[in-house]
């Protein structure tokens, strides 16, 4: 048996001390940083990863998409005009993550590509995140957007939005954009990405989806969409009410819409068919509530994506189905969808009251017309599809700030790989992606704790071994 | 330089494997064979220290440091490389200041204890390495269990930050008393 000597005794206690300090540095790592900061545009979900299962169809004429999603709870609504205290106050503005009314429908979202853009085809929608978009820490300002020649003077844009790379001289400076004669050819050219956002307040009351498409911004297609303002700002009131004849009621009620009580089937956006021009001489009441949303049908190029049978949120889970031309003739618009091709899709749920970046995102997958693909298209005759073939399991991820001028930075381990063309699923999972995405969030913060980190766990060792070292060296001349 | 790094990390995992096992057994044996490795320990230690440094250095030339101090996996393999080098250092310091007393008494487990926990150090080290080279192991897997994320950096908050050093601090005073008990009189 090992005698311990009086002098060595003070083994124990050092022993201890460096034991312990280890124990509390395991036990309380990665906390301290990692936290919600709205000044920041910082929210992070609990949830990083959603499962998606996606299966698609077609017959010739048509091309149908389905998409199941799980969504705790079905985001139907939008934002919204209440009636207090004799004004009508708009709720639900966006906030970074969830609205905390609920006031943020659920959306699903598949960017497609037919091979025009090809690195879509190895990064997915990273290749359409630019600098300083709309809800990132650092964000282009809105006035320079509003100010800009093309983009806020001709396109109208008022916010920084996705973009495909080659739309700027520069990667790395938004408002760097190319010649109007340049992206004229560029998008004569194919290359563009076709964007199905079906939006479950905006769209799905009339059985549409949005029909959008990604270039020099996030552009609508041509046409009209499936949405306006209800709200007249000239005389401060909404635009429509509900038409008690058709919808039951002039508005709905303030409670019922944050307390869940109103069904998916109710009568509860404002399309136009069951709307009637606002009448402020209507016995408004505290807690009457509009949509300030117009739900219409579209028109044009925009209207080419429809819902197939009924979007409904069940159990916890969305199904939807889309549907549209696989030629719709609006090729400046959509990708065209041939028999026997490959194509290009990355999807995006929005869930839990989320808008802006603050979705889910796919890596991007193979669609195959009649051929081997991720997603196997399974050609079939008649109107509805059988739905019978297996569907693709798909991980959707929360992506943080990751930006494609950072993937091809010197501050991304991987961007020469990015350079050689190596795809993004080769050396990142969904979870990988996920966690770096926060991290990036934090960047700066963590890299000052991790460093400081380190130093204090060097000095923590050295000061083992001096403890260790005079404490053996008393135990062994004793 | 990434093929170097490569290369030159298989010296130090062989040498200070080796050396934790030589630490090991010499703890638990007093026999001939015990004191045949010991004897051997320190130019193990040596060997495996400056393969160390040197293997540490090229693959601080990988990637550039605003790379690799900028992603996750890049940090914890730095991390965990610099303690790992640091404290497989302090047993080779301690081995030479001590000698073969070191296996006296209580100094025989706690060099064993120092071992094992060096010898997982370098384990992790060498897998998050792999990991930064596309190479996975499930390792990942049971530090998760334990509670580590490793795709995410380890880093502990400021509170923490204090501990450590008034953990270091009280580790010098225990070196400070044990000093202050003077020579022994034999010496």
């Amino acid at each position: 048996m090992t005698k311990i000597d009086g002098s060595q005794a003070l083994l124990l206690p050092a022993a201890a001390i460096f034991v312990g300090a280890l124990g509390i540095a395991w036990f309380t790592h990665g906390t301290g940083v990692v936290k919600d900061d709205a000044k920041r545009h910082i929210s992070v979900p609990k949830t990083l990863t959603v499962p998606l299962s996606v299966q698609a169809a077609y017959n010739g004429q048509d091309i149908f998409f389905r998409y199941r999603w799980t969504s705790p709870k079905p985001g139907i609504f939008h934002d919204m005009l209440r009636f207090e205290g004799g004004k009508w106050v708009v709720q639900g503005r966006a906030v970074p993550g969830s609205q905390p009314q609920g006031l943020h429908e659920d959306r699903i979202a598949m960017m497609v590509d037919d091979g025009s853009v090809p690195e879509f085809s190895r990064y997915g929608g990273y290749v359409t995140i630019g600098q300083g978009l709309a809800g990132f820490t650092k964000e282009v300002d809105a006035k320079a957007v509003k100010g800009h020649a093309y983009l806020g003077k001709k396109l109208k844009q008022d916010e920084p939005t996705k973009y495909l790379p080659a739309t700027r001289r520069d990667i790395n400076d938004y408002l760097s954009v190319v010649p109007e004669d340049e992206l004229k050819a560029q998008r004569a050219a194919g290359y563009f990405l076709d964007l199905w956002h079906w939006r479950a307040a905006r769209s799905n009351p009339v059985k549409l989806s949005d029909d959008q498409n990604v270039g020099e911004a996030r552009l609508s297609d041509a046409g009209k969409g499936p949405y306006a303002t209800n709200w007249d700002g000239a005389k401060k009131q909404p635009r429509l009410m509900f038409d008690p004849a058709k919808a039951g009621h002039a508005a709905l009620k303030w409670d019922d819409i944050v307390g869940g009580k109103i069904a998916q089937d109710a009568q509860h956006a404002l399309r136009e068919d069951i709307a009637i021009p606002f009448d402020p001489a209507h016995a408004w009441k505290d807690g009457d509530t509009l949509p300030r949303r117009i739900i219409r049908i579209s028109e044009g190029s925009r209207a080419d994506i429809k819902v197939a049978g009924t979007a409904r949120w069940d159990n916890g889970s969305w199904d939807v189905v889309l549907q549209r031309k696989m030629d719709t003739g609006n090729r400046l618009d959509d990708k065209i969808f041939v028999d026997r091709g490959i194509y290009q899709a990355a999807f995006a749920v929005h869930r839990q009251a989320t808008g802006g970046r603050w979705h889910y995102v796919s890596l991007p997958v193979t669609v195959g017309l009649g051929r081997d693909a991720d997603v196997k298209a399974v050609r079939f005759e008649g109107e509805t599809p059988k739905w019978d073939q297996p569907a693709k399991q798909v991980t959707l991820f929360y992506p943080g700030q990751v930006s494609w001028p950072h993937v091809n930075s010197a501050k991304h381990p991987g961007a020469d790989k990015v350079r050689a063309g190596v795809p993004v699923k080769f050396r990142h999972s969904e979870m990988e992606l996920a966690n770096y995405g926060i991290e990036m969030e934090f960047n700066d913060a963590i890299r000052r704790q991790w460093l400081l980190t380190m130093f204090a766990g060097l000095l923590l060792i050295v000061a083992f071994a001096v403890a260790v070292n005079a404490t053996l060296k008393r135990g062994k001349g004793a | 330089m990434a093929a170097y790094h490569v290369v030159l990390v298989h010296f130090p995992i062989a040498l200070w494997m080796t050396a934790a096992l030589a630490i090991v057994w010499r703890a638990l044996s007093d026999g001939p064979v015990a004191l045949a490795i010991d004897r051997a320990l320190v130019p193990l230690l040596w060997l495996g220290l400056a393969s160390g440094v040197l293997a540490m250095l090229v693959g601080m030339r990988v990637w550039p440091w605003e790379a690799i101090s900028t992603s996750p996996m890049g940090r914890n393999h730095i991390l965990l490389a610099v303690w790992t080098t640091a404290y497989w250092a302090v047993m080779l310091i301690t081995r030479i200041l001590q000698g073969e007393a070191l296996w006296s008494g209580l100094g025989r487990w706690i060099m064993a204890g120092l071992a094992l926990l060096g010898a997982g150090l370098l384990g992790i080290t060498g897998t998050l390495g792999g990991h930064l080279a596309g190479i996975y192991t499930d390792l990942s897997k049971v530090l998760r269990l334990l509670g580590w994320e490793v795709q995410r950096t380890f880093y502990v908050p400021d509170t923490t930050l204090m501990l450590l050093v008034a953990a270091s601090v009280l580790l010098l005073v225990v070196a400070w008393l044990a000093a202050r008990r003077g020579t022994p009189a034999g010496n």
